[in-house]
């Protein structure tokens, strides 16, 4: 399994990286970390499915509303890198999933003892929060659109 | 004298008969129903800007079942990540605003 944050290690480095970290079965249905929960380790995703949710009012019900969905290879979790170290998106298997965990305190120690893999590391993080930034940011945009022309045609016909 | 009483009498009848002419147009006139007048429009409530009173809108029931609600906000979560996606990898402002088949855009 090729993991996005991996890219550019050698197969030593990346066992050495995976060694680090611990293996886990997340049951379909079952939440790997929930929002506001401290952040202090991120998830490799090994097989199956991760949904992220955000909580939105549905009428007169709290729904976990889909925000992503990550599949193997792809990394969930990343705000254990990033203060102020909390989950800001609750995650749950949608199917049988299996994950490596990394602690942020293992993967520190070990950036300071091999530097060189912490800088590919680092980027390939870049990498993943840039790409969530875009897709967040095109998101937002087309839905201020929406928002813009639905003001503009209620201020035109207001009854 | 005869002459006398004879005019008396008649007198005396012809007054009954106006007193009795007097009486009956009266009651007549009395036992009538008076004459109501018409109601007057009931006055109308004072109002400021009366014009510019935004009528209630009508609160609509929900329609459409929550599950299939939340099917939908899915799919247009999905929807929307997907032309994000193409947005990012091919930045146009065409692919930026492209529409999708979602319920809630269309």
């Amino acid at each position: 399994m090729a993991h996005e944050l991996l890219n550019g290690l050698s197969r030593g480095e990346t066992e050495q990286v995976l060694a680090l970290g611990t293996r886990t079965k997340v049951q379909s249905g079952a939440s790997l970390f929930r929002l506001g929960d401290p952040a202090d380790r991120l998830f490799l995703i090994e097989r199956g499915q991760v949904r992220l949710t955000l909580p939105m009012q549905v009428r007169d019900r709290q729904e976990d509303v889909l925000i992503e969905e990550k599949s193997p290879g792809q990394t969930v979790g990343w705000s254990a890198l990033i203060p102020p170290y909390r989950f800001t998106l609750a995650a749950t298997a949608s199917i049988e999933t299996e994950v490596i965990g990394l602690s942020r305190d293992a993967l520190l120690k070990y950036f300071e003892t091999f530097p060189d893999v912490g800088h590919k590391i680092a980027l390939n993080l870049a990498i993943v929060v840039g790409h969530r930034l875009q897709l967040v940011q095109a998101m937002w945009l087309r839905q201020m659109q929406r928002t813009v022309e639905l003001h503009s045609a209620l201020a035109a016909n207001p009854r | 004298m005869e002459m006398f009483l004879m005019a008396l009498c008649v007198s005396v009848f012809g007054l009954a008969v106006a007193a009795l002419a007097f009486g009956a147009a009266t009651r007549s006139e009395t036992s009538a129903p008076p004459v109501q007048p018409p109601a007057p429009a009931k006055a109308a409530p004072a109002r400021f800007f009366a014009d510019g009173v935004v009528p209630q809108i009508p609160i609509l029931a929900p329609q459409v079942p929550i599950e299939l609600l939340l099917q939908q906000i899915e799919s247009h979560v999905r929807l929307e990540q997907a032309a994000a996606e193409s947005f990012v990898n091919f930045p146009t402002n065409d692919v930026l605003h492209s529409k999708t088949s979602s319920p809630f855009v269309n």
